[in-house]
């Protein structure tokens, strides 16, 4: 076998080798090369932008008012982005009344025309980015070509599109998301159809009940998920038929949205909820309990804290913890559960919101005896307890 | 001769394949790069803090004798912008003034919280609480030698779905924990873990635990390590997670799916490189259960961590990535080559023999036939100088290569000055550090061998004292 070496070497100093070095040191001098030209160029860019930001600032309401024609930066590229990305940012932060002299500078400089432009004809990048800009102008004339990017093969295209139409906040930019998705067809991530909902439904969160109820499987729990953060008392009995649904997800987004209402029915419904078989949605269930002021949800709590699940007694006892004026009363109930995971998370939770001072503190002078021996109980087997180690405290505490 | 000459053949082949390799690498890890820096153009983190759907996580900070940095630290945690954050500190028996330190500045009181020792660790002696801060806990732990330990203590007392492991002598950005937790969001079905870059503080100025300005430090050796992290984590981790096969996440900056981590049974008590190890454990149970997943690297959330500035530390600290390597890959080498790992099994696992933990070996015996060749005569002078010349400049084009990512990306070392210098200790880092390293990762061959598991400390200056500019 002959050597790479010697193979290498016949073919002299101008060999492979040779060669290799030099690419190398080439490549080298080209990356070096590279950084310093980048740096000096964006420092000059950066510096040139700077100057041209001084200058439209100074002449801003002139600009805004058309004062200054658009035609005098509209055409300077770096000008025409320095006004669209200041207008971008004012609108994104200006309360509604000021929304339409700053919708005014975009539709009549053509900015506006121009992003739905380069949203409905480019591609790839140039696309994503004038979606998110449309988004950003909140107009109601960008949903249409916000609706199209929709389409778009590409997958992060559809995702820039969604995030768009979230932006502009409105209830109409909901609609083109809300009738791809229930087709179940729809692909983009949950998580930015569920943000994107959220914005665009928060005052009209009744136009969800719909699209839920016609809507089956993983579109119908994401819907609910939505629901569930926006719900309000104005959805009345719709909360109730959601409250009784075969999916569990739906019941527990019921339950959440119930955490938002304080009306006649919340309790009732909450306290169905709080028995259901799945255990997330007793967790919803329970939680909602905790959101709301009601001295008769402290019953539910109490038959909560002895759940089997550990996540539910431990929300069951976060709310009973912070019933400030019934502690005592609480306790006393807790201990008369005689289940020593409930009282054990009960006292837990006291520990966390700092009211266990106020409890013991509170048992002197008192005949609440039997309060105060269970608690003093309770405190010196944790102590015990996290002196335990491994398998044997997860046996100890019942783990599940 | 024929031996000397198959050895140099090797070794030849070898160095190329590697740096080919790792050329491959920089090329997929500036796209992927230029992509990302791309997306966080558009990116708005005030949408990801105010979203109802942001979900709550636990920041575990393992700490061992860390009375320098402890405060600062946790302090800077519960400052990082993040909608829900629990912070769970769990002091390793440390016989220093760790847990008096914390007592002190967060009034600590004994606390009675339900803890389920899901995974078994070492004893708790107690679990405190902040009155200053509820989103605080410090659990005080008997030292079980090992860091795998104290985050299994946390992982057992966190209540969030995420948990994200931060090691006590460590600073994360205010905004790291979003931009991390964005890798998570874009498939929260399928993505189970995700890292973030680890930067070297040292050099820098940190004022009130925040970076306040990015600087290199002063000495060779550190910034060499810039230099290496650099590499590693721009170039490495970004690539092969772009492949959906990285092998490991920082144990200093990771965020991972509690359940999952609890599944694979925490992270594995006295694992050398908990870190690699928990991940290429992840990747076993996953690819077993035929599940679809993703586990990620994001090169913005940024983690800055103090690297040994002597010798002496960096010399046990290679030792014992060393160590961790063969620690992790003998008990999983069943992975290798077996269908059912796929990616995992054919490329990464075999990459990490080959070109990770067989690296120091096989360069050494190549130096020493190189050499002899070069004595016997078997090897020209000329082209002994013209391989060795070649080596270098491409091993320097990778190292400025990382640079170059760098710079067209996060661009942290803003002074024209640093960059320079980052620029010319890329000529001098594969001579005569990368010498140096190899010596140190053969120390922890030996000693793995020998059964020299035991930590070593590193000398650490601490983040309050860091130079103030």
């Amino acid at each position: 076998m002959g050597s790479v070496f010697r193979g290498i070497e016949k073919l002299g100093p101008a060999g492979l080798v040779l060669e290799a070095i030099l690419a190398s040191l080439l490549g080298i001098l080209l990356l070096v090369g590279f950084i310093v030209l980048r740096r000096w160029y964006r420092a000059r860019y950066f510096h040139k932008r700077n100057q041209r930001t001084v200058a439209l600032r100074s002449q801003w309401d002139d600009i805004l008012s058309g004062t200054i024609p658009a035609e005098d930066w509209r055409f300077n590229p770096l000008d025409c982005d320095i006004v669209e990305s200041i207008l971008l940012d004012s609108i994104e932060m200006s309360p509604s009344d000021k929304l339409p002299r700053l919708l005014d500078c975009l539709r009549v400089s053509g900015l506006l025309d121009m992003r739905i432009y380069e949203a409905r004809t480019s591609h790839g990048l140039k696309q994503q980015t004038a979606l998110l800009a449309l988004g950003r102008t909140r107009a109601m004339e960008a949903i249409p070509a916000l609706a199209a990017g929709l389409d778009s093969r590409l997958r992060e295209t559809r995702i820039a599109a969604v995030r768009g139409l979230g932006r502009t906040a409105r209830v109409e930019a909901a609609i083109p998301i809300l009738d791809r998705i229930v087709t179940g067809q729809f692909d983009a991530p949950e998580r930015s159809l569920k943000n994107a909902l959220v914005n665009c439904c928060r005052s009209h969160p009744d136009v969800l009940v719909s699209y839920v109820e016609q809507t089956h499987g993983p579109v119908r729990e994401l819907l609910a998920r939505v629901l569930g953060e926006l719900a309000s008392p104005e959805l009345g009995e719709e909360l109730l038929v959601l409250a009784s649904d075969v999916l569990p997800e739906v019941r527990a987004s019921a339950a959440r949205a119930l955490g938002n209402t304080n009306t006649a029915y919340t309790l009732p419904a909450l306290h169905s909820l709080a028995a259901d078989p799945e255990w997330f949605v007793r967790l919803r269930a329970v939680v909602a309990l905790g959101q709301i002021e009601n001295i008769g949800k402290i019953s539910i709590l109490l038959r909560s804290l002895c759940d089997g699940n550990r996540h539910v007694r431990q929300r069951a006892a976060w709310a009973l913890a912070r019933m400030e004026p019934h502690l005592n009363q609480i306790l006393e109930d807790v201990i008369a559960t005689k289940d020593d995971y409930a009282l054990q998370a009960f006292v837990s939770e006291l520990e966390r919101s700092g009211a266990i001072e106020k409890i013991v503190s509170g048992f002197a002078g008192s005949d609440h005896h039997s309060a105060e021996i269970a608690l003093m109980e309770v405190v010196a087997e944790a102590r015990k307890r996290v002196e335990l180690t491994g398998k044997t405290a997860a046996a100890a505490a019942g783990a599940h | 001769m024929h031996i000397l000459a198959i050895s140099n053949d090797t070794l030849f082949i070898y160095y190329l394949l590697s740096n080919v390799i790792y050329l491959g690498l920089l090329i997929v890890a500036i796209v992927k790069n230029v992509r990302h820096h791309h997306r966080l153009g558009s990116q708005r983190l005030e949408l990801v803090k105010a979203s109802p759907f942001t979900p709550p996580i636990t920041l575990i900070v393992p700490a061992h004798n860390e009375e320098r940095s402890i405060v600062g630290s946790v302090g800077a945690l519960l400052g990082l912008e993040y909608p829900r954050i629990e912070v769970v500190v769990v002091n390793d028996g440390s016989d220093d003034a760790t847990m008096e330190n914390l007592r002190q500045a967060y009034q600590l009181q004994t606390a009675r919280i339900l803890y389920i020792a899901d995974i078994a660790t070492a004893p708790l002696r107690a679990i405190y609480r902040s009155p200053l801060d509820p989103r605080l806990f410090v659990l005080d732990k008997e030292a079980a030698g090992c860091k795998a330990d104290a985050i299994n203590a946390g992982i057992n007392a966190a209540t969030s779905p995420y948990i994200c492991v931060v090691d006590a002598d460590s600073i994360l950005e205010k905004e790291s924990l979003i931009r991390i937790m964005a890798g998570v969001f874009a498939d929260p079905g399928r993505v189970v873990a995700v890292g973030g870059i680890v930067r070297v503080l040292n050099g820098s100025r940190v004022v009130n635990n925040q970076i306040e300005e990015v600087r290199l430090p002063k000495s060779p050796i550190e910034v060499m390590q810039v230099i290496e992290y650099l590499r590693a984590f721009l170039v490495g981790r970004e690539a092969w997670a772009g492949f959906n096969m990285l092998p490991i996440i920082s144990g200093a900056f990771g965020v991972f799916h509690r359940d999952l981590v609890l599944q694979v049974g925490g992270f594995r008590t006295h694992a050398v490189g908990e870190d690699l190890d928990l991940i290429i454990r992840m990747h076993r149970r996953l690819l077993e259960d035929r599940r679809s997943y993703h586990i990620d690297f994001i090169p913005d959330p940024t983690c800055w961590t103090e690297v040994p500035t002597d010798l002496k530390s960096l010399a046990r600290q290679r030792a014992r990535w060393h160590k961790g390597l063969i620690d992790t890959l003998w008990p999983n080498r069943d992975m290798l080559f077996r269908a059912r790992y796929g990616r995992v099994g054919w490329l990464v696992l075999p990459y990490m023999w080959i070109f990770e933990f067989f690296a120091p070996i096989i360069e050494v015996v190549g130096y020493t036939t190189i050499i002899l060749a070069l004595i016997s005569g078997e090897l020209s002078k000329s082209f002994f100088l013209q391989f060795l010349l070649f080596g270098y400049a491409f091993a320097t084009l990778i190292s400025i290569g990382s640079v170059l990512l760098e710079e067209m990306t996060f661009r942290r070392y803003s002074d024209w000055r640093e960059v320079a210098r980052l620029l010319i200790y890329c000529f001098f880092e594969h001579f005569p550090y990368r010498q140096l390293t190899m010596v140190w990762r053969l120390q922890g061959i030996w000693q793995y061998l020998r059964g020299d598991l035991q930590w070593r400390s590193m000398k650490r200056v601490g983040i309050s004292t860091n130079p103030l500019a």
